[in-house]
């Protein structure tokens, strides 16, 4: 932890955003992060507090738990339910609710879930029982795809019969583009998802800058890199440019990380399109198996719903993930949907905009809804 | 490592940065056929299984109506959103039906008077947007249709307690479970299509809607209170 103060700093943190308030003179700001890691650090850190307030940051789809339609839910359930399978997930999923129930609630009821840290583990298992069929729940980002990869090219290599992958991982390149033509935002620029960004690179998101004109800085993880990755959007802006900037350099080449994706080259491909919660469907934006791994597909190896299925009314996720509505202004938001009684993925998922809110700002936003509630009956008297 | 090989996986990852911003053709063709069969095949099944379970209640609520249409009665029908513009569908039909040989039947939506909605929903509130129109039009032995994909939709319900007070039939199109308005006493009869899907529930509605018109239509020219369902 040595070098956590320093990206802590709280006197580097008061000049950059004194840096932010002279550069953006005020002009309103709309800028999008598209990584729960960065969400959950915006909030625990109360950075949105430092900022100026024509500064506004809105949360996009960064929790790939959170964008994950119920329908894909209910298929892993069902996978899970069957005999003789071990369904084996991230944590995180465990509480996702499906239409009907979630894999904790299916464990609950006689299937045999249980969470791993690693897709190898999840082999590791099916090494341990050979009689059984072990199943890993692959989700997440570019960040996560490698680490399925290199589990099924080991499973591969060892001729591994009874491990499948069930695969959901999707690419934020095609649904930053997504965001970009919706006519519901106007955004002045990205703050770049960091480990995404260590696998990929800066490549893929030159089309931002060079299509929409829109800077793109990506961001560590910590306070600092945060408040700074900020500094360097709004200084561009300033300046007239539109450049993809790597606020992360000490963890992000320009060139990503070409190892891994090799191994993603060499065990998926993209799916024509998929569904994403709250943007709808999304062409080449999920991984699939090669047909070179089709024996390591459960979703060949096993039967599913393949339904899709409408979220609950009730439920707001989609505009959240879009960045049309805060969190705090979900109708459900902190009284249905807690994250002990989560209606929506955004709730269940710690990385989820409204898990974050709940945990590090809801007080504050209560407040600030008081105080504004005070002040209209205030005038209506 | 090369830029070149770089490239190769943007390529393979991100073909859209490539194609110049264009979709491919084909894909994008073969995208739409799959969607409109998934839904239209969703849709035939939530339709058969809505006429199904609702046979009964549809004839019932039809032989009510014609009844009522048949004593003078005036229907209203109402509805937010999607089903504001069923309601104003509903109406059409009756005032301005589509087969020659149907009578053309008083009726009126209380969601188009701009003026009206706002002022409601401004002074009072939006529950009694369509509930203080129910009580300055509504007579006794009139006909009230509530629409709401949910089931739940508050001035919906309200319209449909106020039309019961005032002795008006009461119908409401729900989806879900029917919510609210299938367990309230204040609805003679509650037409569900057994969907969470709002899309598909606004379809199946219109096939309910219609249907009852039909029922109607058949039993004033016939001038019969049975139907065979």
């Amino acid at each position: 932890m040595k070098y956590v103060d320093e990206y802590r700093n709280a006197e580097a943190a008061q000049r950059l955003t004194q840096e932010i308030e002279r550069l953006s003179r005020g002009e309103p700001l709309q800028l999008m992060e598209v990584c729960g890691g960065h969400t959950h650090t915006l909030y625990k850190h109360g950075i949105e507090d430092l900022l100026p307030e024509n500064i506004d940051l809105v949360h996009g789809p960064g929790c790939p738990v959170c964008v994950l339609p119920m329908g894909r839910i209910d298929d892993a359930i069902a996978i899970a339910q069957r005999d003789n399978v071990i369904f084996t997930t991230f944590g995180d999923m465990m509480r996702v609710p499906g239409s009907k129930g979630s894999l904790l609630d299916a464990k609950a009821a006689g299937a045999d879930v249980r969470f791993v840290y690693s897709p190898l583990d999840a082999l590791k298992l099916a090494r341990q029982h050979p009689d059984r069929q072990i199943v890993f729940f692959a989700i997440g980002f570019e960040t996560t795809a490698p680490s399925t990869a290199v589990t099924l090219l080991r499973a591969q290599a060892e001729d591994v019969q009874n491990f499948s992958v069930f695969c959901n991982h999707v690419t934020i390149i095609p649904a930053m583009k997504a965001i970009l033509d919706s006519p519901d935002l106007r955004l002045d620029g990205f703050i770049g998802p960091g480990h995404v960004s260590m696998v990929i690179g800066m490549r893929p998101y030159q089309f931002v800058a060079q299509r929409y004109g829109k800077p793109v800085v990506i961001a560590g993880f910590e306070p600092l890199d945060i408040i700074q990755s900020i500094y360097a959007i709004v200084r561009q802006i300033s300046q007239g440019r539109a450049q993809v900037e790597n606020q992360y350099a000490r963890v992000v080449r320009p060139t990503g990380n070409t190892k891994a994706l090799e191994v993603m080259a060499r065990t998926m491909e993209l799916r024509p399109f998929f569904e994403w919660r709250g943007l709808g469907f999304i062409t080449h934006s999920a991984l699939k198996l090669r047909s070179e791994f089709a024996r390591w597909d459960a979703e060949l190896r096993f039967e599913t719903p393949g339904l899709r299925v409408a979220d609950p009314k009730a439920c707001q996720c989609g505009e959240v993930l879009k960045g049309v509505l805060k969190p705090w202004e979900c109708r459900v938001f902190g009284t249905a949907c807690t994250p002990e009684t989560p209606i929506g993925t955004c709730m269940v998922s710690p990385e989820g905009a409204c898990a974050a809110y709940f945990n590090y700002g809801r007080y504050s936003m209560a407040g600030a809804r008081s105080v504004l509630g005070a002040i209209e009956i205030a005038l209506t008297v | 490592m090369k830029q070149s090989v770089g490239s190769d996986y943007d390529r393979l990852f991100y073909p859209f940065l490539f194609e110049g911003g264009q979709a491919n053709l084909d894909e994008v063709l073969v995208q739409v056929r799959q969607s409109i069969l998934a839904k239209s095949s969703e849709l035939i099944a939530l339709r058969r299984l809505t006429l199904e379970t609702q046979r009964g209640a549809i004839v019932a609520a039809g032989q009510a109506m014609a009844a009522a249409f048949g004593r003078g009665a005036t229907l209203f029908a109402f509805g937010n959103g999607g089903s504001a513009t069923d309601a104003q569908d509903l109406v059409a039909d009756l005032l301005n039906p589509p087969c020659a040989e149907w009578a053309s039947l008083p009726a009126m939506t209380l969601t188009n008077d701009a003026a009206t909605l706002t002022a409601v929903a401004n002074d009072v509130g939006v529950v009694n947007i369509f509930t203080r129109q129910i009580i300055a039009f509504g007579q006794p032995g009139d006909i009230a249709v509530g629409f709401s994909t949910s089931g739940n939709s508050a001035n919906v319900l309200a319209a449909l307690v106020q039309a019961h007070k005032q002795g008006l039939l009461t119908i409401a199109l729900a989806g879900y479970d029917g919510g609210q308005l299938a367990q309230s006493s204040a609805t003679d009869f509650c037409l569900i299509a057994p969907s969470d899907h709002i899309p598909r529930i606004q379809e199946a509605q219109a096939t309910v809607y219609h249907a009852l018109l039909e029922v109607v239509q058949q039993l004033l020219k016939n001038d019969q209170r049975e139907v065979q369902p």
